[in-house]
């Protein structure tokens, strides 16, 4: 594939089941869409939904038992799915690399910060001790680490949270990837650090052009920071879209839930919080009919019968599942923080 | 990046400046320490130091008690016990630290190893290990060194070790498993980096410290062990001296002569205490691996 091809990431059918005791688990399924350069889009939804498996699968990054994975993930010309470890060895770090949820346990404990980037710089690109560690430095510098050579020696104890969350950024960095991974990058962290992260990245994405798949639960971080967003439930897309759309036309009953449920700092005091009733379903006994039907205040036999497929919207690249949508006139004021 | 949001930084680059204090390790680790380098060096230098012969047996002084010339007395052959127990430190030392190295050379890399391949490798290699556990080892070693004749250090070496290797493999089997489940082994290793790097760059030094500190105790527990056997007649033949020989010989005479009793058995405990002190301690004070916010 040339570089000029627009598509960076072409998922497609992909499904990935394990094999457990009470029975095939079906994570993630028949879930497709394609990334182009330099382009960010948010996976959202709730804990369960299948976010953190796509990504490991997109990656992946399967247990060797017990998993199977049907389908094609092909990221700049390389299949992932199928692909065995030492090719997708060098796929990770330069076409793809991951950041982690919690920046506690995404670094070794027992080894320098700087030595953590200089790994891979030395034995990936193969530079010399004293061209990797002055790399390793400008990465430091790059993520907003004061001080970087200072901080080169130090062990990810002696770091906080946002410092080691920027530590891991630039261990992912190191080799230049084309496709980052970011799962939940925040969520370890407080909200003004969150907020320092979530610009750092995006700032990062437009001087290094990267495309950025940014798995969140909480759809204020995705408002502003990605083009498009994929709505997951169960494992499948739901609903997907230019974040413009998903935030205002939507037409998945279980988005606007997701929307409804994040509070708003125009409510007054003391407003419950909207939660979605139920539960997310237990994957192992999946009904024919559209998963969320048992949740949904519009759902109907068919809802419980048939799984829709997704189905075009108006504009284009607007797509849903769902029998009963919302209407398309309405335009939805859903604001988020 | 804004004002507002470098204020921010600073703000934690002053919590990071805040220099890390451990707990200093203590005199008594020291001592102990000293005292086990002092066991050592007298083990390797017993030939050139101004030992009187473990093995010549002087019949003017029998059962004599500690004096100057024979600092801890002589036993019922007129033997110097100081002497003997400096040899005897020998047999001691180089049974739990030769077991110790065939246990840890072959448990330790196996343990690693199933605990980061998992899948089948890990299941029937941990139930072959479960099943030579579930078998007393006093009992096999006794057993095989009864029949393994004639007997020497080195076959005791042998026969220890092997048993050792089981433990050995439980413990750093699932010290490897707490860690190969850590984001930062799936993170080094979506960076590209190889199994072996991971095993030995990213696994090994976090697991070390358990390890090192689960070493001092086992060579502690073998030395006790080759008492144990040394006491039932099946360490190495006499007259080489033992700890554990020593300890044996003084059965019959406890009543004469007391001294041939206590001093192998001071220094034995001595031994073992420091080195179970020493193993505790490290392994409080690399505790703090693990990071608190």
């Amino acid at each position: 594939m040339s570089e000029f091809d627009p598509i960076l990431l072409a998922v497609n059918d992909l499904a990935t089941t394990f094999q457990t005791a009470g029975g095939p688990l079906p994570a993630v399924g028949g879930v497709s869409f394609e990334l182009k350069r330099n382009e960010t889009i948010g996976v959202v939804g709730e804990s369960g939904s299948g976010k953190t498996v796509l990504t490991r699968t997109i990656m992946g990054l399967q247990q060797r038992t017990n998993v199977t994975v049907t389908g094609s993930v092909l990221l700049d010309g390389h299949e992932m799915v199928g692909a065995s470890e030492m090719d997708k060895r060098a796929l990770w770090g330069s076409e793809v690399a991951m950041i982690f949820q919690d920046p506690m346990t995404s670094l070794n404990p027992v080894m320098r910060v700087g030595k953590q980037i200089d790994e891979s710089l030395r034995v990936r690109v193969g530079m010399s001790k004293a061209d990797a560690k002055a790399r390793a430095i400008e990465l430091l510098e790059l993520v907003g680490i004061p001080s970087p050579a200072h901080r080169y020696d130090a062990y990810p104890g002696q770091l906080s949270g946002g410092m080691r969350q920027r530590v891991v950024i630039a261990i992912a960095l190191a080799c230049s990837p084309k496709l980052l991974l970011a799962d939940e990058p925040t969520t370890g962290l407080d909200v003004t650090i969150q907020a320092q992260i979530l610009n750092l990245l995006d700032d990062l994405k437009e001087r290094l052009h990267m495309s950025v798949i940014l798995v969140t639960h909480d759809l204020g971080v995705v408002a502003t920071r990605t083009s498009r967003i994929i709505v997951m439930y169960a494992g499948r897309i739901v609903e997907i879209g230019s974040t413009r759309e998903v935030f205002s036309a939507h037409r998945m009953p279980y988005t606007r839930a997701l929307l409804e449920s994040s509070p708003k700092v125009s409510n007054d005091p003391h407003t419950r919080l909207v939660t979605i009733p139920g539960r997310p379903p237990n994957l192992l006994k999946l009904t024919q009919g559209c998963s969320f039907a048992p949740r949904c205040s519009y759902a109907t036999d068919r809802c419980h019968q048939e799984r829709p497929e997704l189905q075009p919207a108006d504009e284009p690249g607007h797509a849903f599942a769902c029998w009963n949508p919302l209407p398309k006139t309405r335009k939805r004021t859903v604001k988020t923080t | 990046m804004s004002n507002f949001s470098q204020m921010f930084v600073e703000e934690e680059l002053a919590r990071v400046e805040k220099p890390e204090k451990r707990e200093p390790l203590g005199l008594l680790f020291w001592l102990c320490v000293g005292w086990i380098g002092l066991n050592i060096i007298g083990a390797i230098l017993a030939n050139f130091l101004p030992l009187i012969d473990p093995l010549y047996q002087n019949y003017n002084t029998l059962n004599a008690g500690p004096s100057l010339h024979h600092l801890f007395g002589t036993d019922d052959l007129g033997r110097d016990i100081f002497s003997r127990v400096v040899y005897g430190s020998r047999i001691s030392l180089s049974a739990g630290a030769g077991a110790m190295l065939i246990g840890f050379g072959f448990g330790a890399p196996l343990g690693m190893l199933a605990a980061y391949r998992r899948g089948r490798f890990d299941s029937i290699l941990t139930n072959v290990m479960y099943v030579f556990l579930a078998f007393p080892a006093i009992i096999a070693t006794i057993a095989i060194l009864s029949f393994w004749t004639p007997r020497s250090l080195l076959k005791i070496i042998i026969v220890i070790g092997v048993a050792s290797i089981p433990l050995v493999y439980r413990v750093i089997r699932t010290a490897t498993l707490n860690v190969a489940t850590k984001d930062y082994i799936i993170a080094a290793k979506v960076q590209g980096a190889t199994d072996r790097r991971i095993l030995l760059r990213e696994l090994l030094p976090n697991i070390a410290p358990i390890g090192i500190s689960f070493l001092l105790i086992g060579v502690a527990t073998v030395i006790a062990l080759e008492g144990s056997l040394a006491f039932l007649g099946l360490s190495v033949l006499p007259p080489t001296p033992s700890w554990g020989n020593m300890i044996n010989e003084s059965r019959t005479i406890l009543q004469q002569n007391p001294w041939l009793a206590i001093f192998p058995s001071l220094a034995m405990c001595l031994f073992l205490l420091c080195l179970n002190f020493i193993g505790d301690r490290l392994r409080h004070h690399f505790d703090v691996t693990e990071v608190k916010l």
